[in-house]
Parts: C-alpha cells; structure tokens; sequence
C-alpha cells in the first residue's frame, strides 16, 4: 500500500479537501459550501473524497487541516496537524510556484498577502476588524444584481467602460452601487466596476506599503473569477498567475504539511457516518464569562476550548 | 472629622496597585480596587461611550463605572498627550448623566507642571495631607512602577522557555498579587528582590539565539494584557523572547524627550506625530538594527497617531528586511482571529531564522 495525505480547509464560505501522494499528486478533491455548518460539510466533503480515491492502492497516512473552523475540525477527524490558513497557503503555493514572491489570496471573509523570498514567507499581512473587498462582499452584489456569483466574473470582461465604485468601504460601496444601477449604468459595467473596487480596496487595504514583486500567484475563491483577475492585471501592470487548482491551495498545504511532520496515523473514512455535536456553555465562574464550547462525538465530551484561565478549563472524557 | 474618601482609578495593566500604596500610605486614603478588566467591563463601557471613540476610552469607562459600585466615592482620571487629555471631562459627564454621584479629579485640570497646582489637587483630595509623607512615597511609588515594569520585561522575556511546569508564570502572578498588599518601603524591596531571585533561579530550557520580537504600539492597548488578548503571552508561549520598551517607566518617568528622540529619527520622519509615536519609530527601528526577528504594532481602531506612525514602521521592515504585523484592535470577543495571524507570524519569523542559518 502506498501512502497518501489528507488536507481540508473549512473556511468561512467554502470547504475544500484534497489528497495528495508522495509527489504531491492530487488523488482526489472536492469544494463544497460550508452553508454556516463546518461539521456537516467536512462529513460531505469526505463522502465526496471517498468516491474518487483509490483505496486499493493507497492509505490516508497523514490529516492536516486549516482554516477558520481547523481547531473544531482537527479535533473531529483527528488530524496529525492543525495550521493557520497564512501558513498552509504559504506552503502550497511556494511547492508548486517555487519562484513566486506574491501571493494574492481573497477568500469568503478574509484576504491576504503573503511576500515570499527564495520559497520562504517574509512578511504578510491580513485584513483586520473589516471584511470590505473579500468575496462576501461580491456574493451579496452578484445577488442584488439578480445573477450568480460564478457567472459575475465573465461579465465583468465584457465591460468597455467600468464604472467607478467607491472602494473604502462595503458599506458605502454598495449604497455607491445602488445610486449608479438607479442612474442607469449598464450592468456589465457596473460588475466591472464591483471587480475593480474589490482590488482598489485590496491593494489599499491589505496590499498597502507592500512591494508586489512578480511573479504574483492570485488564489483564494475569488480568483475564479477573470472580472477580478483583469482588474488585478490591470492595476499591477504584470502578469497575474492563477493556479487551475487556486481554490484549493490551502487543502494542498495543509496536505503537504501533513506529509512534511513525522507524525502518521491511518484516517478512518468511518468518521463520516459518527455524530458530533458542540454546545456553548457560558463559564459564569467570573463576570469575564468565556464562552467554552465542547465537542462530543455521540454522548462522549472529546473536547473543548474556550476558556481563558483554568477556571474554566474543562477535561474531556 | 470628615471619613476618609474612597478613591478608585480605572485599571490599567497592574499598576493600580502603585497608585493604591500612593493613595493608601500618602493621601491617607481608602483605595477602592474594582474588579479585573472582563467581557462585562467592556460592554459596560460600550453601552455608554460614543460608538466611534478608541475602545481604551470605552474600556476605561467600564471600568470606572465598575469601581463606582464597588463603592468608590472620588474617580481619578489621568492628563493625557492626544485625545487622552479629553477623556476625563467627557467621562465624568457620562457618568453624571448616568446618575451617579461622586467627586472627580481630573488630572489634565492640574497638569500645568507648576507644583502649586498639585499641592492644590492633593488639598483637595485630602485637606490634611502631610506634604513630606507624601513626597517620600511618590518615590516608593515611582519605585514601584519601575519594579512592575521590570520584573515584567524579564518575564516576557524568559516565560516563553520554562523548563519547569508552570513556575515562571506562578511566580509572576504571585509578585503581582504580593504588590498590591505591600504597605511600606521595605516590602516592595523584598518582594522585588524576592521576585527576582526565583525567577532567576527557575531552570529555563533557551537556545542561545531564541527568536526576539518586538511590540511598539499605542499607550494602553499595548500596555494592558486584557486590551491586547494576552499577545505577549500567547507569543512568548510559542518560545519567543518579547521584548517592549514601552512601559510607564520609560514614557513617563525616564521619557528621553521628544526634543532629545525626535533627532535620531529626523531621517525616518520630520514632525511629531503623537504622545507615543517618536518613541515607537525609535524604538522598532532599534529593534531592527538589533536583528530582531520580527516587529509587532499595536493600536485601538481609529487610534490616529499609531495610524500615522505605520508607513514610517513599513519603511523600516522593507531596510532591515524585518517582518511586521500591524493589529488592531476593537471590542472584540474572541481570539481565534489573533491566534491565526500569530501562529502564521512565528511560522514565518521561525522559517526565515532557519533560512538565514
């Protein structure tokens, strides 16, 4: 039997999976929504995985797992290494881009920007406190322009002539929005424009005081979409590579890393058919009131966290 | 005779068991110590302050109201050198309007630097206040501060490599609680002295070049763990020496001065831009020149002199080739967020060292 890793990513919006082989070979993948439910979507996403991976040939040897609900997932499927998304993309990105020095990454709620030299991370830098420019922000105007979030991006190219949308802030870009439907812009114009406000809004953001060097790698949900894409082109004035697998760069890291530790231990697919449910209980041994959330596997407390002192602290079963 | 009265300040890090040994041995006062910064003290101050105020404002406010009803008689509110100097007139009018009754004594009516000013204030406090009693513990409290600010510089700086189970840490928090019972001179010696010798004696487990970051930032928020989500120890326990020079000892007590500061950085930017941020300049780019593994800044949202002092922080990252992470922070409830960007900065800071070697 030879051995494979597993990698997901249970982000705010979207969860992805893969496997990968010893040569970083995607075995199987999947991207699903997390429809506010990461539990339930790491069960299906791993039904999905399951078909299409060749379990006479190989074993699931090593989990990683990232993103935002990685804590409460990792403990789930007992995975060999939980990491923070910024890594886990670092890492994924840098393995199948070695010459990158750019990583453009918007995903659901967050959006960031890694620097990387010689294959190494230098320096990065995430939104913080404001969600403005990430893909929620496109999801919620793609809906109030009556069309679907894939299809925004084709529209967008067709444009000749973008209509300039306030970039600061979401809130102020979309009441700008409303105005400039209401004014009769043309539609596609104004998707165009939706694309260049989410990158004025990066590149102030997240992007400001950064040196984009080329090559620039784009990833995260948002890179499948081209209105986003010619807007970063345009406004960085090179060239802007999206990987085919973009989406699912952090599942790829957190696989590689898996691979990378020394830790093995065999995945059950079983995990699919248990049932997990958490449960917030206030601690109210001090006003401070840290919410602790315990996971149980069936009536079984597996884990919890939460608390902020020993108080607090709960141990599992 | 008039009961004595009760005087409260806000919570500030530790140092409100300073200001209880000036209050308690010097005005001849009772000093009112409310509750531990919590969830309860931020919402309390949300509830009543202005939506968009920097949230040390907010959770100062909390705080007061917090020592009102632990019984507080008389609020003290510090001067300020940004909008800080503002926040204690419209504190006390809050609290006013919310009904409360008490006596206050806003700092930034008195700060005029003329000592007649502060005789004045300390009469009004305490009408019999023994001026030369209270000159000699002004010094125990200077000293106080200092040992605060010293004793938690070299824990931040040693508590990420303990070798034992826990030691550094209880020993820390023991020295904390032991200074705000201390009554006298004496005490404060040995307990510092105490502190130290345990500290030092507690087997650390430390390579010879651990990875050294340090955190500038904005008075309070970089200041006060609760404000900060414990950053400094979250860091330290990934095994990260922290270093922070901001402290009330070097900004208040051993401040360079602005006039003395602001040349050595004259080729980083021209004017002043707020009470912390020459010092700020100065110091991340000290740290830099150190080599350093990484800079952290700190900042309220809306703080602007800390927005200010940002380009100048990049400019200093891109010349010394130095790692920054740039937080802000509002009232948040939750760290989930903080820890993804500090796993992802040690991860970077720790793979870059490695490089280099």
């Amino acid at each position: 039997m030879k051995q494979a890793y597993l990698g997901i990513d249970v982000g705010s919006i979207s969860t992805k999976g893969v496997i990968i082989n010893e040569d970083n070979q995607i075995l199987s993948s999947s991207y699903i929504w997390t429809e506010g439910d990461p539990i339930g979507a790491v069960k299906r996403l791993l039904r999905l995985l399951e078909e299409d991976f060749p379990k006479d040939t190989y074993t699931v040897m090593g989990t990683g797992v990232t993103g935002s609900a990685r804590k409460l997932v990792g403990t789930i499927v007992g995975a060999t290494i939980v990491k923070n998304e910024i890594t886990a993309h670092a890492v994924g990105t840098t393995t199948f881009y070695p010459n990158v020095r750019t990583i453009l990454e918007i995903g659901g709620q967050d959006s960031k920007i890694i620097l990387v030299e010689n294959g190494v991370a230098v320096d990065y830098a995430m939104n913080t406190l404001c969600a403005a420019g990430t893909g929620a922000f496109l999801s919620s105007q793609a809906k109030r322009l009556g069309m679907e979030v894939e299809e925004i991006g084709g529209y967008a190219l067709r444009s000749q002539h973008p209509t300039p949308i306030a970039a600061r802030c979401t809130v102020f870009a979309e009441s700008d929005l409303v105005h400039k439907i209401q004014m009769g812009h043309p539609r596609e114009d104004i998707i165009a424009g939706v694309c260049r406000a989410v990158v004025a809004n990066y590149l102030n953001n997240v992007g400001k005081g950064k040196k984009i060097l080329s090559p620039v790698v784009f990833q995260g949900g948002v890179s499948k979409n081209a209105g986003v894409v010619a807007a970063f082109e345009d406004a960085l004035g090179c060239k802007v590579f999206v990987d085919q697998n973009g989406h699912l760069m952090g599942a790829l890291g957190a696989a590689i890393l898996a691979r990378r530790s020394r830790v093995r231990r065999a995945f059950d697919f079983a995990v699919e058919d248990l049932e997990f449910h958490t449960r917030e209980s206030p601690c109210g041994r001090c006003p401070n009131n840290c919410e602790i959330i315990c996971v149980y596997q069936g009536d079984r407390l597996i884990d919890a966290w939460g608390n902020r002192c020993d108080q607090g602290a709960v141990t599992p079963d | 005779m008039k009961t004595q009265r009760k005087i409260a300040f806000p919570r500030y890090a530790e140092y409100n068991c300073a200001l209880k040994y000036f209050v308690e041995q010097g005005l001849d006062a009772t000093y009112i110590l409310q509750p531990a910064l919590t969830r309860r003290t931020e919402e309390l101050g949300a509830k009543y302050s202005p939506d968009f105020v920097c949230t040390p404002f907010k959770t100062l406010l909390g705080s007061m109201i917090e020592s009102l009803e632990a019984g507080a008689d008389t609020l003290f509110m510090t001067h300020g050198f940004c909008r800080l100097g503002y926040f204690g007139e419209l504190q006390e009018q809050i609290l006013r309007d919310l009904g409360y009754s008490f006596d206050f004594l806003n700092l930034a009516e008195h700060s005029t630097g003329k000592k007649k000013d502060w005789v004045r204030a300390i009469k009004w406090v305490n009408p019999r206040a023994n001026l030369g009693k209270l000159t000699l513990r002004a010094r125990d409290t200077i000293k106080m501060v200092q040992y605060l600010d010293q004793v938690t510089s070299f824990y931040y700086e040693n508590c990420g490599f303990d070798a034992s189970s826990g030691e550094y840490q209880k020993t820390y928090q023991q020295f904390i609680s032991a200074m705000y019972t201390v009554t006298s001179k004496r005490e404060i010696e040995t307990v510092y002295q105490r502190t130290m010798d345990r500290l030092r004696r507690i087997p650390l487990d430390k390579p010879a070049h651990p990875l050294r970051v340090g955190v500038v930032g904005e008075l309070y928020t970089v200041m006060d763990p609760f404000s900060n989500l414990e950053l400094e120890q979250k860091l330290a326990d990934m095994g990260v020496e922290i270093h922070r020079w901001m402290t009330l000892t070097n900004r208040l007590i051993h401040y360079p001065g602005e006039k003395n500061l602001n040349p050595e950085i004259r080729d980083l930017c021209t004017y002043e831009m707020g009470p912390t941020s020459t010092a700020n300049i100065w110091c991340a780019r000290k740290y830099a020149q150190q080599g350093f593994d990484g800079l952290i800044h700190i900042k309220s949202a809306s703080c602007t002199p800390e927005i200010d002092i940002m380009p100048v922080l990049q400019n200093i990252s891109t010349d010394y080739k130095i790692p920054l992470l740039c937080l802000t922070y509002d009232a948040q409830t939750s760290d989930v967020g903080l820890m993804t960007r500090l796993e992802a900065f040690y991860d970077m800071i720790d793979a870059k060292k490695r490089m280099r070697r």
